[in-house]
């Protein structure tokens, strides 16, 4: 038991209030878990930088009943977003509001999409507290099976609240033999107020098979997100990762990506832009069982005013992964004297021929560039908003699916606009 | 045009210019010239208002107005512009946005409206055939992976297309092979113009074979110590800077 424990009474009773159905077992287990682990408490291993101790506070009055629902005109904003985003991105979509799935799900050609309520198969629960918490009080989640390359991205549009201030999602996502996916995933907040997000995807890639996935969180900034992204890489696959991080007020992104076949690659790439008091941490692991196998990684982030950014970047090689090859990149670009990054490689390698690589970068705009810009009649804020768009810029020249770039490019352009503003 | 009496500047509160006169005029074409460290550059950063350099005295007059009270984007618009030395990368930064937003930062400057895109693109071309580059350099980073020669041609490119009224080219020819040399002269000799100066920074005589100056004058610590016309430039490559020093002390 820790600070950040609830209250094991509190937690049954939630989860009895779920509706009876696959997943009751599976709840009441993980709950049971639960109230032994607690939230992750700050200064431990992986949380060193994080705070959830506001979340479980919020946890423990949400399971008290004594909290108020944020009022808003849920419906008129859920319909504009949702058709703002769908009309933008070209995608088979599926809506998930406050951890629901919308019932209309189509399913394209050669893919099954259903409930994970409805598969008949056992859920398996990580080990870390956030994933338990997450199958302790899941309503349902999404079960993708990709059989058939198709023409167009799926896309999963999360939107929260404000009529649910603790929600969990779920997505398991399978990619038979041979089978291309891509996968655009929004989070998105449907009004303002204190909410907390709890997301857990897993990814299981079949021998041949590849994944091609762009997460954009652009959440309110009372919001705060948990999010795991598991990745098991068959042999001769591709996992191409692309994470956006532009909203909530504390958000921490687990990506786990395990290469358990050979000549499996892994490029996972980032981009969080924070201002005010924001907190975005990004954890990646990514596990090389075996060799020889692949994997790059470039996280940016710009950050301004009184943010604060985590980075770390841990690559595994265990004993006999020969022929692993590894690089991975940190840079961030600092718009205030404030404005805070703790980043950190972290390599464990255990086999004897490994080539890795890595490097961090922390700085502010460079002089020179600026200067140059400026001496060709382009005023400072306009110079420093072009070398800030500059920065970001390479992150989207290697983005995974091509079917958001519009949408990304006004969506960053928007807030990169506010963040050159709010510097200083 | 541009008329500077008795400049003196520090950089890092090391002074590199000491009391600096010049008269520049109009559809004159004046050449600086000195030996490693006598102030050249730091006489073109200080014109367009580099951060760096302090003025602890004298004046810098720019068409008849205080020119050091202007910041750096202002000089430009007023129709200033400095070919770097060292033209900066910048990864990211399309080449082709970087002249249209130089091009209408001076044009909304001046009351005009923002540049047709195919008004643009068309200049753009044209002045890419003359100076000998190809178009794909449009598409490419500010100065990405450019070789020194095409460096220099595209800060000539900027200034076709911003048609400056005073421009200062810092060690233009500096690294330059003939080729590229001889399509950099030929860019600049194409923007002669009689209302607009040229001022060539160089420490050879070697660009003054390609762009005839009508003034030569000698930099030494700071100062212009020896005003001529283009013969002087040819004393010099024969004599060498020593020569000048012993000449004007005598």
């Amino acid at each position: 038991m820790n600070q950040n424990s609830l209250s094991p009474e509190l937690l049954q009773k939630a989860v009895h209030s779920l509706p009876e159905d696959n997943l009751s077992n599976m709840r009441l287990e993980a709950a049971d878990r639960f109230s032994n682990m607690g939230f992750p408490v700050k200064g431990s291993e992986d949380w060193k930088y994080t705070d959830l101790s506001q979340i479980a506070d919020l946890t423990s009055q949400w399971l008290n009943g004594s909290m108020q629902e944020n009022a808003v005109d849920r419906e008129n904003h859920n319909t504009k977003i949702v058709k703002s985003v769908t009309d933008s991105i070209d995608a088979h979509w599926i809506v998930v509001r406050d951890g629901v799935i919308d019932s209309d799900i189509t399913e394209p050609h050669g893919t099954t999409i259903k409930k994970i309520s409805a598969v008949n198969k056992k859920i398996v629960t990580g080990n870390d507290a956030m994933s338990v918490f997450n199958a302790a009080l899941l309503r349902d989640g999404i079960h993708i099976t990709a059989a058939t390359p198709l023409k167009k991205p799926i896309g999963i549009l999360y939107i929260d609240g404000p009529s649910s201030v603790i929600t969990q999602n779920r997505a398991i996502i399978e990619i038979e033999e041979e089978c291309q996916l891509q996968l655009v995933e929004c989070c998105l907040s449907a009004g303002i107020g204190k909410q907390f997000t709890n997301t857990v995807t897993d990814f299981l890639i079949a021998a041949e098979a590849s994944v091609n996935y762009v997460r954009i969180q652009d959440r309110d900034f009372e919001h705060t997100s948990v999010n795991r992204v598991n990745a098991l890489l068959e042999k001769n696959t591709i996992f191409n990762h692309n994470g956006f991080d532009l909203g909530g007020a504390l958000t921490r992104n687990d990506i786990v990506t395990e290469i358990a076949g050979k000549d499996a690659l892994v490029n996972l790439n980032g981009l969080y832009l924070a201002s005010a008091e924001q907190h975005i941490d990004n954890h990646t692991n990514i596990i090389h069982t075996v060799g020889p196998s692949t994997s790059t990684e470039e996280y940016r982030g710009i950050l301004s005013g009184d943010s604060q950014c985590v980075f770390n970047g841990r690559v595994f090689v265990a004993e006999g992964a020969d022929g692993t090859d590894s690089n991975q990149y940190n840079h961030n670009l600092l718009l205030s004297e404030r404005a805070e990054i703790d980043t950190k490689p972290e390599l464990e390698i255990y086999a004897d021929d490994v080539k890795c690589a890595h490097g961090a970068t922390v700085g502010q705009l460079d002089e020179s560039a600026l200067f140059y810009l400026r001496s060709r009649g382009l005023n400072l804020e306009e110079s420093q908003r072009v070398l800030t768009h500059a920065f970001a810029s390479g992150t989207l020249s290697k983005l995974a699916v091509g079917a958001c770039y519009d949408y990304l490019t006004d969506l960053l352009d928007n807030r990169l606009e506010l963040l050159v503003g709010a510097a200083g | 045009m541009l008329e500077i009496e008795n400049l003196k500047a520090t950089i890092a509160e090391e002074q590199v210019l000491s009391g600096l006169d010049l008269s520049v005029n109009a559809g004159e074409i004046h050449a600086i010239m000195g030996p490693n460290g006598s102030g050249k550059s730091s006489l073109a950063q200080v014109i367009v208002g580099h951060a760096d350099y302090e003025v602890i005295e004298g004046s810098v007059e720019y068409q008849g107005h205080n020119l050091l009270e202007l910041e750096p984007e202002d000089r430009a618009r007023e129709g200033i512009f400095l070919g770097f030395q060292y033209p900066v990368e910048i990864p990211g930064v399309n080449n082709a946005y970087l002249l249209k937003a130089a091009v209408n930062a001076k044009r909304k400057h001046q009351g005009q409206d923002e540049i047709d895109a195919f008004e643009f693109l068309k200049l753009a071309k044209k002045t890419m055939e003359l100076l000998d580059m190809d178009q794909s350099f449009l598409n490419r980073g500010v100065n990405e992976g450019f070789s020194g020669g095409e460096k220099k041609r595209n800060e000539i490119l900027q200034m076709a297309m911003l048609e400056p009224k005073l421009a200062i080219l810092d060690e233009t020819d500096s690294g330059l092979d003939i080729d590229a040399l001889k399509a950099v002269a030929n860019g600049v000799n194409s923007l002669r113009h009689s209302e607009r100066a040229i001022v060539l920074v160089t420490h050879y005589q070697r660009l003054l074979d390609y762009i005839e100056p009508d003034y030569v004058h000698v930099l030494w610590e700071g100062r212009i110590i020896l005003s001529g016309d283009k013969a002087l430039a040819h004393k010099l490559e024969e004599n060498g800077y020593e020569w000048v020093r012993t000449t004007v002390s005598s």
